[in-house]
């Protein structure tokens, strides 16, 4: 395509260019008042417009342009709303559907433009491909406001126009935007923005619109949960009952906090502080109560994972008997700032002659009741040493003690005559928590008194629990008088030292094992000899702090410590009902290792059998992707065995709707709104086929220019015709 | 004259064989037991009456508190590794102990700075120069930690029995010398015969009479050695906040 035009000369000014019109101007003026006042001559007018002219032409120097180029169909991107809040109803079928219907439409009727289709969610859009939308995972929130940041920070061809895909409940920007803000976001590309509503009508639904805390989650410390409660399109609500529940392992969801949305207007909000006890991730079940006609129910329930944090760990440490491995064990507690001890140590037994009045003794008694009802939920951990849980009247506790163990309290039961078979925890409920089972008290001796050196076993080689003792003193251990007798090991459970004499069952007595019960841990070890890691030449070796290591490794895998972890877990996007998860693995780097994980719900009295997934790491693989398959609304716990080092366990939580759908009213009012501030039109998805084109695009690719005469030509004119209205005037007398 | 009224004693050392044969069959449970290891130095010995205190402090400890305790103490020497295999040492003596060797020093700091605590008993107070000698010589193993006076509001007066001052088989003075590291009390310098209150003959009976004279007096410091024993095993325990508003409470009935 050629086109023709005229120019001026290169250089010549704007300015330039106005000022020469501006006195071309006026001097016409002038030669016109100059006729009217002294009746010239209508030839001297005529020479003096034209003398003008060729003045100007001597300047601007008239050029002949021609242009050769093609028209380019404009440039046109569709920003589609990819959040899974267009799984939403409009009317009989998906939102996403209707979206997708319309995005039809538009391909149709937008052929005379080049078409660039990218969804929108969170962060820059990403290229669109429909038939791979099923497949791909879908963003929670739809923020345009990202997109369009994205796009005006791109490189390259601007877009002459975007059409905009929604329902218009965006992330960003909200409703509450303000006219200023849409008109900067509008701005930032200068072009028009149009907009296809995928919705008119919210549905009727009541739902939890809004969840928020005040702070962060620690653990013992009050947290207040602020729901804000919607109800919309026309369906009747008044008062919904509320229900705050945590997701235990193995029990039925133990009941936080309760209250009452009263709904005005359409929408209510309410505070429920509540208290959770235990550190680490915890799942917590929002339930709303709604009236019959709600449409959506996934946005009935919200699932939320807290990742509580702990000021101080705070421990319970009873003590049956003063002896220097109490000592030691206390001493390191107390010398560590991070944690809150509480300590009861029995120091006096019924048979104990002190010889003097009770009011000339320092002895409290033991508050046993107390602290094993009204206090125990207060306490991260628990360790008993060496108690007899008969003679100090602890035996009618123990199925408390083993119930906050299940709901993820610690225990470390240290090893004595009075612990284990010696202490009557054989066939009570907190044997069933302990890692190693118990013999029967007939069946065996509770105690043997036999010297022997612990051995560490290949899980024991492997935990992180133990990776302090082991750099300090090898695999050497102190030399212990004694110990424990102890069952075999609980499914699941972990075996870091073992006896190289004594059996349980078919394999070596476990003198140090370590295991999962519900969702709390327990560690069993069957000797009193610990502090030998301090007192004794193997302890003088490592200046006594292989002691300290071995109870900061084994305290920090009770508290779930991630140092002590055998493997870091995370999903590797959030978690939808009905969507396919995964979960990537992250080890310490080492040799090749079988990955046994297993899949179980939360919040069932009952547990789910667990679902084993198989994996192999090899060597140099630190981190591996773990298809966890398609589930279904619910919370979940996967426990990764690497190899033989202890489990690690991850809690999520899968959401039907989540966040996405909190709040199912469509808001075509904030598209409309877009589209006016950037000079755009907001249309109903079915009126896709309506939208206008935007103009063609010219690209020049030869443009020539030419002068129209030589400049000399364009001064010679010029002084010519000075001369020839000089002379006009001089025979008019005018000079 | 109180010494006369002391009651029929319920357990005698030929008692004590007993037990400690029926403890020591537990030995299980014994590897942290209160052993109050007599420490030897330069050759010095702990002998006569008082080679008996340390058994008795164990018996005493059985007798009235659940705590177990070997009941057949061993010396230890400064410069042998087996110092630092237990925490609990007493020095004992009436003497000047002479210049300890460097590998006694060497043994001593390790087992102070492993934790240990060290009860240095001086058997001849009146004439001090055991006293003077261990605090000379601590001085050249310990240089950067001085003795200092223990409070009165010290846990060491409450970790069992709820006593006003130190007594020994002398009633001495009423505050404790000690060489405090970090929160802890690690060597106590006694200027009261512990054991000599504490030693008692074959037959059962106590060997040397208590000045003054006095069943009371005993009694204390039987006390005392059992809280000094007590804090050994509990450290601190007695100073947690649990425990404070009881102690108050006693310690106001008492007034």
């Amino acid at each position: 395509m050629i086109e023709r035009g005229f120019g001026v000369a290169e250089g010549v000014s704007a300015a330039l260019l106005w000022s020469l019109s501006a006195l071309l101007l006026a001097w016409v003026a002038l030669l016109v008042l100059e006729s009217r006042s002294r009746r010239v001559s209508p030839w001297i007018v005529l020479s003096g417009v034209v003398t003008g002219l060729l003045l100007a032409a001597a300047v601007l120097r008239p050029t002949r342009v021609t242009t050769r180029g093609t028209d380019l169909f404009p440039k046109v991107v569709v920003l589609l709303d990819r959040s899974w809040r267009l799984d939403l109803k409009a009317g009989d079928q998906t939102r996403e559907k209707v979206a997708f219907e319309a995005l039809h439409a538009l391909q149709k009727q937008l052929k005379q433009t080049r078409l660039e289709v990218l969804g929108f969610g969170e962060g820059a859009p990403k290229p669109f491909v429909e038939s791979q939308a099923a497949a791909g995972e879908r963003p929670t929130d739809s923020d345009l406001t990202a997109a369009l940041r994205s796009l005006s920070a791109a490189p390259g061809e601007r877009p002459k126009a975007l059409v905009v895909i929604s329902d218009g409940r965006l992330t960003s920007p909200s409703e509450a935007v303000t006219a200023a803000g849409l008109k900067e976001l509008a701005g930032r590309l200068g072009v028009p923005i149009h907009t296809l509503k995928v919705a008119d009508s919210a549905p009727p639904d009541a739902s939890i619109r809004k969840v928020a805390t005040t702070g962060a989650a620690v653990a013992h410390q009050k947290l207040v949960l602020q729901l804000t409660v919607g109800c919309s399109g026309g369906l009747a609500c008044d008062e919904l009952p509320i229900t705050v529940e945590e997701l235990l392992h193995g029990e039925p969801p133990a009941s936080l906090a309760s209250g009452t949305a009263k709904v005005r207007d359409g929408v209510a909000t309410v505070e429920l502080p509540f208290t959770l006890d235990r550190a680490g991730r915890r799942l917590v079940r929002v339930r709303l109560d709604v009236p019959e006609g709600d449409r959506v129910p996934e946005n009935n329930q919200r699932l939320l994972t807290f990742d509580v944090t702990r000021e101080r760990v705070r421990l319970l440490h009873v003590a049956g008997r003063p002896t220097y491995d109490v000592r030691a064990l206390r001493m390191w507690l107390k010398a560590d700032e991070s944690i809150d001890l509480i300590a009861f140590f029995i120091l006096r037994t019924t048979s104990d002659n002190m010889q003097a009045d009770d009011s000339e003794l320092a002895l409290i008694p033991f508050p046993v009741d107390e602290l094993f009802t009204e206090h125990l939920p207060s306490f991260d951990a628990v360790i008993l040493q060496d108690i007899d849980a008969v003679e100090y009247k602890l035996e009618r506790h123990l199925p408390a003690l083993a119930r906050y163990v299940r709901a993820g309290g610690g225990l470390i039961m240290v090893g004595g005559p009075s612990a284990f078979m010696g202490g009557g925890y054989s066939g009570s409920p907190l044997a069933e928590v302990l890692p190693v089972t118990l013999p029967d008290r007939d069946a065996a001796p509770p105690l043997d008194m036999a010297s022997f050196e612990p051995r560490v076993t290949q899980a024991g080689r492997a935990a992180p629990a133990l990776r302090g003792v082991r750099e300090l003193l090898g695999e050497r251990l102190p030399q212990m008088l004694g110990s424990n007798t102890l069952g075999p090991l609980r499914p699941g459970a972990i075996s870091l030292w073992e006896h190289p004499d004594r059996r349980a069952g078919k394999d070596p007595m476990p003198m140090l094992a370590l295991g999962d019960s519900g969702d709390g841990r327990a560690i069993a070890l069957g000797v009193d000899g610990t502090h030998l890691l301090q007192w004794s030449e193997l302890g003088e070796r490592s200046a006594g702090r292989a002691y300290g290591a071995l109870w900061e490794g084994l305290v920090g895998w009770l508290m779930r410590d991630p140092r002590y972890e055998s493997a870091r877990l995370e999903l590797t996007h959030e978690c939808r009902a009905g969507a396919p998860a995964a979960l990537n693995i992250t080890r310490l780097p080492g040799a090749a290792v079988d990955v046994k994980v297993s899949l179980e719900r939360l919040g069932e009295a009952t547990a789910s059998p667990p679902r084993p997934l198989p994996l192999r790491m090899e060597g140099d693989v630190e981190t591996a992707t773990l298809q966890l398959g398609v589930l279904t609304e619910g919370g979940y716990t996967a426990t990764v065995h690497i190899g033989n080092a202890p489990p690690a366990r991850f809690d999520f939580a899968c959401e039907s709707g989540g966040p996405a759908f909190a709040d199912s009213r469509p808001d075509g009012a904030l598209l409309e709104r877009i589209s006016k501030e950037s000079g755009g039109v907001s249309l109903r998805a079915a009126e896709a086929a309506s939208l206008q084109a935007p103009p063609p695009t010219h690209v020049e690719s030869q443009r020539v220019v030419a002068p129209l005469l030589p400049a000399w030509v364009w001064a010679l004119l010029a002084a010519s015709g000075i001369g020839a209205h000089w002379y006009a005037r001089r025979r008019a007398g005018l000079l | 004259m109180f010494e006369k009224k002391a009651p029929r004693r319920r357990v005698v050392l030929t008692g004590l064989a007993a037990l400690a044969a029926a403890r020591t069959a537990r030995a299980f449970g014994d590897v942290g037991a209160f052993n109050p290891r007599v420490v030897v130095t330069g050759g010095k010995r702990l002998s006569g009456p008082r080679s008996t205190g340390p058994a008795s402090w164990s018996m005493e400890l059985i007798n009235r508190t659940s705590a177990p305790a070997r009941l057949t103490p061993r010396e230890v020497s400064l410069d042998r590794p087996e110092l630092c295999n237990e925490p609990f040492a007493i020095w004992a003596g009436e003497s000047d102990v002479g210049s300890l060797s460097v590998a006694e020093r060497r043994g001593l700091s390790k087992f102070i700075r492993l934790g240990g605590v060290l009860v240095v008993d001086d058997s001849d107070p009146a004439q001090g120069s055991f006293g003077r000698s261990v605090r000379r010589e601590l001085l050249r193993v310990l240089p950067e930690s001085p003795p200092v006076r223990l409070d009165a509001s010290h846990v060491l007066y409450k970790t069992f029995y709820i006593v006003d001052r130190p007594v020994g088989r002398v009633l001495g003075p009423p505050t404790i010398d000690a060489i405090v590291r970090g929160k802890n009390a690690q060597v106590l310098l006694l200027s009261h015969d512990l054991l000599g209150a504490l030693a008692r003959s074959d037959e059962g009976s106590y060997s040397l009479a208590t000045e003054p004279s006095s069943y009371d007096q005993r009694q204390h410091a039987m006390r005392f050695a059992v809280n000094i024993a007590m804090y050994v095993l509990c450290s601190d325990y007695k100073d947690d906040q649990v425990h404070a508003p009881f102690l108050m409470r006693r310690r106001a009935q008492a007034r």
